[in-house]
């Protein structure tokens, strides 16, 4: 859902700097690879057989033109071929899959609440942490039925031209219309969201779950009129750019983009931050078998977290990583000790049991 | 003859059989999909019409659909009965025009209309320059926004099908009017309206049809706030799972589509645009 949007994101944040010269064939390789998204791409079903990893995710952008270019050399130093198929795994699509016994897909990335509902659901196999090591993540990144491999967080990004130099010190601010005059920007898809309603309303974070989704909805009504609701990181990005809003709820690597372009108009706050993870899940009886936890394993590399970070600014999910980080990477990182000071973690149990009803309550609220 | 006739059916056998399979076939599935899921039943159906929310969508949606009718019809009218009354030579320069956005892919469009009505767009800049308002003017991210993005859509198909039914009318009648002593004001209320309401009737019928189904336009264009039947189902599908409301709410659109559809070509002036053809 919502993680699966990012992580769709992600990918398009690399396949841009690629496109534009700024990050060489290699990098993008290695980015690509944090993701689980550098091999062979093939166009079509991906069909899969025991000497593959058939790898689903969000990351369709990319053309058959990178298979050449990039999935041989990553065969050559994982030994494994892997292959990507881009047609998102949606846990609708994963159920039918499994449910009629025709599984193709060894890894997904979906994200932690995904692997929840799809645990829940009996669809995938616990990750074996015989072969990935658990030590490399902190203890809740490393769930039954899946294992993060990056994260990311919702911050409240602005305009400092328009408000005058001045900072803003939480979400309280993007509720002070009188203070921080202009039109603001939140997410259509409810992750993040009510978190940050809550908090700028004065609920301590240790009380934000169960939400209080009444309390949020009140809180935010007088504001909707000034709200733009953005579906994807680029349109961001647009909102900013165009002066159409001054400030927003947005992913901390569109805001790192957006400062990069423009370092003195654009910022971001890392207070109160909303951490999200990432997870790889296995879809019950996937063709490698038990061979893909050594792919889930190998994206756990701090190396290649590192990458990740420096070409589409995706935090990484193993803590080792931090160490090999310079001042510059640290800075954008949202896992770095001072940028995660007040930041809380959304909760993937709570997600995973309401995210639907949510969801929809909170489409009905904001267009009525 | 018979022989002609019977290779000519021959010959569409290939195309309905892949309307059949690719087109028929996926809607029986949704069909079926509505009342098996999660279990057999109506339940779905009787889930439908206790959603509240359901039902803000589908008065969000005909509200739109009902406001882009009425304008893109009375708009294209307009330009449909400037077009017949040109020269031969303006007339294909005009129809070129119509046919332009044609060609333009809806997303782009609706880009275009950002670009022209977003607070720092062209129209807001200019009349900010003209001095005639001061703060810019909220055109776009809201209801209005999506009327002007699928009244543009509509436009082009609602002047053609009024166009096709304004030039099949025969001048002769409006010579006669005019030698019987009727002035100009006459000869449009009492003449060329009421001979245009089957096209009108089309054109009213095809763009209120169309516009229950928009998607891209509102979704851009909207930004939340106009959520139409459409995108609900899309949502419903790839972000919520609640496959049991999407699939019952498509199918509900398709049926009541289809029962507008059937209503309104029982009507004289529908029937008129498909039969009675003056000959020339």
């Amino acid at each position: 859902m919502t993680s699966s949007h990012f992580a769709k994101d992600a990918a398009e944040i690399a396949l841009e700097k690629f496109n534009r010269g700024e990050i060489d064939r290699r990098s993008f390789l290695i980015a690509l690879g944090g993701l689980g998204l550098a091999a062979a791409f093939k166009p079509g079903v991906a069909r899969a057989d025991a000497s593959e990893i058939v790898v689903c995710n969000w990351g369709g952008a990319a053309a058959d033109a990178f298979a050449k270019a990039y999935g041989d050399p990553f065969t050559k130093k994982s030994g494994m071929k892997v292959v990507i198929d881009g047609a998102g795994p949606a846990v609708g699509t994963i159920r039918a899959m499994v449910e009629s016994g025709k599984v193709i897909w060894d890894a997904t990335d979906g994200g932690m609440i995904d692997s929840l509902t799809l645990g829940k659901g009996n669809l995938v196999e616990k990750i074996d942490y015989a072969i990935v090591d658990k030590s490399q993540v902190p203890e809740n990144f490393a769930g039954e039925f899946g294992v993060s491999n990056y994260v990311y967080s919702n911050v409240l990004a602005y305009d400092a031209d328009a408000t005058k130099g001045v900072a803003p010190t939480g979400w309280a601010d993007f509720f002070d219309t009188a203070k921080f005059p202009g039109k603001r920007t939140m997410c259509k898809w409810i992750q993040g969201q009510l978190e940050f309603v809550l908090m700028a309303d004065g609920v301590a974070p240790a009380d934000l779950y169960p939400l209080d989704v009444d309390r949020a909805f009140k809180k935010l009504k007088p504001m909707l009129a000034d709200i733009i609701f953005w579906e994807g990181g680029a349109q961001t990005q647009q909102l900013f750019r165009e002066g159409e809003v001054v400030m927003g709820n947005i992913w901390h690597t569109r805001a790192n983009l957006l400062n990069k372009e423009t370092p003195d108009k654009f910022k971001w706050i890392w207070e109160q931050n909303i951490l999200s993870a990432s997870a790889w899940s296995v879809p019950k009886g996937n063709p490698a078998g038990k061979k893909v936890f050594e792919f889930i394993n190998s994206t756990l590399d701090p190396a290649g977290q590192l990458v990740l970070l420096q070409i589409m600014g995706n935090g990484p999910s193993n803590p080792k990583t931090l160490a090999l980080m310079t001042p510059e990477d640290a800075k954008v990182n949202p896992t770095t000790k001072e940028n995660a000071a007040s930041q809380i973690m959304l909760n993937p149990a709570y997600y995973a049991e309401h995210e639907t009803e949510l969801q929809n309550k909170y489409l009905d609220f904001i267009s009525s | 003859m018979r022989n002609f006739k019977t290779t000519a059916l021959l010959l569409t056998v290939p195309a309905s059989l892949m309307a059949i399979g690719l087109y028929a076939a996926p809607i029986l599935q949704v069909l079926a999909l509505s009342l098996t899921e999660p279990k057999f039943g109506l339940a779905n159906y009787q889930g439908l019409f206790a959603n509240a929310a359901v039902g803000r969508v589908v008065m969000t949606t005909v509200k739109v659909s009902v406001m882009t009718t009425v304008l893109t019809v009375l708009a294209s009218y307009i330009v449909a009965f400037a077009i017949i009354h040109m020269s031969a030579g303006w007339r294909r320069i005009s129809l070129f025009l119509v046919l332009v956005p044609f060609w333009i892919s809806v997303l782009v469009r609706a880009f275009s209309w950002i670009t022209i009505l977003r607070r720092r767009g062209v129209l807001n800049s200019t009349l900010m320059d003209m001095g005639v308002i001061s703060t810019p003017l909220d055109l776009v991210y809201n209801l209005f926004g999506v009327t002007v993005g699928m009244v543009h859509y509509m436009m082009p198909f609602a002047i053609l099908l009024l166009y096709a039914n304004l030039s099949d009318i025969d001048r002769r009648i409006m010579q006669a009017a005019r030698s019987l002593g009727a002035r100009p004001a006459t000869i449009f209320w009492r003449v060329w309206l009421p001979l245009s309401l089957p096209g009108i009737a089309l054109a009213t019928l095809f763009v209120f049809v169309f516009s229950l189904g928009f998607l891209v336009t509102p979704a851009l264009l909207g930004a939340g706030k106009t959520l139409m039947i459409a995108e609900y189902i899309s949502v419903q599908i790839s972000s919520t799972s609640r496959w049991d409301l999407a699939t019952s709410l498509s199918t509900m659109l398709l049926l009541v589509v289809g029962v507008i559809v059937f209503a309104a070509m029982r009507s004289p002036a529908l029937r008129a645009a498909f039969v009675a053809r003056p000959q020339q």
